[in-house]
């Protein structure tokens, strides 16, 4: 009697784990087939990439996509452009974030309710309600400030930043918390200055939270198309926008747009997997203990 | 080695209390230093636009005064009246796109939700490549999202695309489906989107699902659970708080998306894919009509605040209440 219970049990147990596994290699084939399928029509030339028979596997290893992408239009620019702007919006938006989310962490002062409900507040903005008051604000100090404003690059990052800034206190705020206060207390025993406490001893101590933290705000300023779109083209178009130049109004060159695709997703896949045990601990770390 | 201590911790009783006597106001003002350039740039780039939307939403901004904005005529509500009569072209267009944002928004939610949590348990059994799987599970959080979005766009092609090629050869469909164009471009937009935030959802559950104490689970076995027992007793609910912050965040990620509809279904976009993000931007951009777009902006962020304001008085309030208990 006990016997057969076991051995339903162990059978159970394979056919759970067998299931499990059946499950795990369906989500993994639907995570990474549409990265997988980028590369594999980046390789090839445009009569391929386009067929109605296409071949699901790797035939082709055409490199050319990779040299003739550059030469349609000012590609090399818009990844110039989209770095300049996103690496800047995370440096400054990580500086401002993490002054705000200490003094948010370790202090209590009238109107903190309020600015805690103004940052959840942002996320719910739709961008066409600020979109064409940024526009005329750009353009007001521009005629009467003489600072021009539209298609540069310090009015794109200027915007970017305070996007990405309330998401990032939030996020910086939890693994702030994290942190002990008596370490800071030790070190202001010893010296130490409040701001110098929050630069030698919290922010190390934070680093994969910032590292999380800049990773989010790096893709959200790399991405950003609705602003874009407005108030930055010409000399500083972004990748995000340039790219969709690939597709013309009589045919779509899907081959080289899938190159510069790739040229663009294998720095960050690699940044990752070097640094993907501090990017997500510090994904999770903070906020899990909300 | 004890004098030490017990000098260390005089001294830190010390500091204490001169760090007691330094006025509170001096740490508010700390406090306030440090908020201030944050509070400046969102008073900059957020408050005041949001005035500044609402007051162009009662004018009547078209093509000839959108260069002097301040010299169109106030015109009191008239924009919300047009919206909110449903026999207007742009009051029923409006209408849909609300509703089919509304689709939008649930689909994802349920979708990166569900199939997130499913990975997140599939990812707390720990079999071998576990972690190489929970690696591989985030790229496409990585990616950049208009990359890929591009990317799902020429898989999602009825002629070329290599999806309806999948399907026709494996007998799933017998005539190729048009995914971008038509009615299915609301569902093409939830499967993307879905992809896109999933993973995102994964490695957050993920991480709770770790800080669940064994000893939950040892009780329940003891109590006769089995597996769905203390999935259903145990898991469930101590996935509640993250879960609630979860779904409250896509879901308004989602309302006010503008990435994917404008990239994935690229310049003419169909009507069933015409989120409100999207309908407002080609209507009032295209028309000149920016104080009906205006108050369109108005209307939405209204909406995506009322979603949050319930969300926090039925969710929220009651899983902090809830967490007292234990």
């Amino acid at each position: 009697m006990t016997d057969w219970t076991t051995l339903d049990r162990d059978l159970e147990d394979v056919l759970v784990g067998l299931t499990k596994r059946f499950a795990m290699a369906m989500v993994l084939i639907f995570a990474l087939f549409p990265i997988y399928w980028m590369f594999v029509v980046s390789m090839r030339p445009r009569e391929e990439a386009v067929s109605t028979n296409p071949n699901l596997l790797l035939d082709s290893l055409y490199l050319e996509n990779y040299v003739l992408m550059w030469q349609r239009f000012p590609l090399v620019d818009y990844f110039i452009n989209s770095l300049i702007i996103a690496l800047t919006t995370t440096a400054l938006a990580l500086f401002i974030a993490s002054l705000a989310a200490y003094s948010f962490t370790r202090f209590s002062f009238p109107g903190k309710a309020t600015f805690g409900g103004a940052i959840l507040g942002t996320q719910m903005i739709p961008g066409v309600l600020i979109l064409l008051p940024m526009y005329l604000l750009f353009v007001n100090v521009q005629t009467n400030v003489g600072l021009p404003m539209t298609n540069t690059y310090h009015g794109v990052i200027f915007v970017y930043t305070t996007f990405a800034i309330p998401f990032a206190i939030w996020m910086l705020r939890g693994y702030f918390a994290n942190i002990p206060a008596s370490l800071e207390d030790a070190a202001r025993v010893d010296g130490c200055t409040r701001f110098q406490a929050l630069i030698r001893i919290v922010l190390p101590l934070a680093a994969p939270g910032i590292a999380a933290t800049g990773m989010f705000v790096f893709l959200t300023a790399f991405n950003e198309v609705l602003f874009a779109s407005v108030l930055a083209s010409s000399d500083v178009t972004p990748f995000a926008i340039g790219i969709q130049r690939f597709e013309t109004q009589t045919q779509t060159y899907w081959g080289q747009m899938m190159a510069a695709s790739t040229v663009a997703t294998i720095p960050l896949v690699v940044i990752f997997i070097l640094f993907q045990k501090p990017i997500v601990d510090g994904l999770t770390s903070g906020s899990v203990k909300q | 080695m004890d004098s030490d201590t017990t000098m260390r911790a005089r001294t830190r009783v010390f500091v204490r209390r001169i760090t007691d006597r330094v006025s509170e106001d001096e740490k508010t003002r700390y406090a306030y230093k440090l908020l201030l350039p944050a509070a400046v740039m969102m008073a900059i780039v957020h408050f005041l636009p949001i005035l500044w939307g609402a007051l162009i939403s009662i004018m009547q901004i078209d093509a000839v005064y959108v260069s002097q904005w301040y010299n169109a005529p106030f015109i009191g509500l008239e924009n919300y009246g047009q919206l909110f009569d449903f026999d207007t072209t742009v009051g029923s267009r409006f209408w849909f796109s609300m509703r089919q944002t509304a689709i939008f928004a649930l689909g994802t939610v349920l979708g990166s939700y569900s199939l997130g949590l499913l990975t997140a348990i599939l990812l707390d059994s720990e079999f071998r490549g576990s972690g190489v799987a929970r690696i591989l599970v985030l790229l496409p959080w990585i990616c950049p999202a208009v990359v890929v979005l591009l990317v799902w766009r020429m898989m999602l092609l009825s002629d070329t695309g290599i999806i309806n090629h999948v399907l026709l050869s494996a007998g799933v469909i017998s005539d190729p489906l048009v995914w971008l164009i038509g009615p299915n471009a609301i569902y093409s937009m939830i499967l993307v989107n879905i992809w896109i935030n999933f993973p995102w959802a994964t490695i957050m559950l993920y991480a709770a699902l770790k800080s669940i104490p064994d000893h939950l689970y040892e009780a329940a076995r003891i109590d006769g659970a089995g597996r769905w027992g203390q999935f259903r007793y145990v898991t469930l609910p101590q996935l509640k708080p993250i879960s609630v912050v979860i779904s409250l965040l896509l879901i308004l990620w989602s309302f006010i998306n503008f990435t994917v509809p404008f990239v994935l279904l690229g310049q003419s976009a169909t009507r069933s894919g015409e989120v409100s993000m999207l309908f407002i931007y080609n209507y009032a951009f295209q028309n000149y009509a920016f104080g009906l777009g205006g108050a369109m902006s108005v209307v939405l962020f209204l909406f995506a605040m009322g979603i949050a304001l319930i969300y926090y008085k039925y969710a929220v309030s009651g899983t902090f209440e809830g967490e007292g208990d234990d």
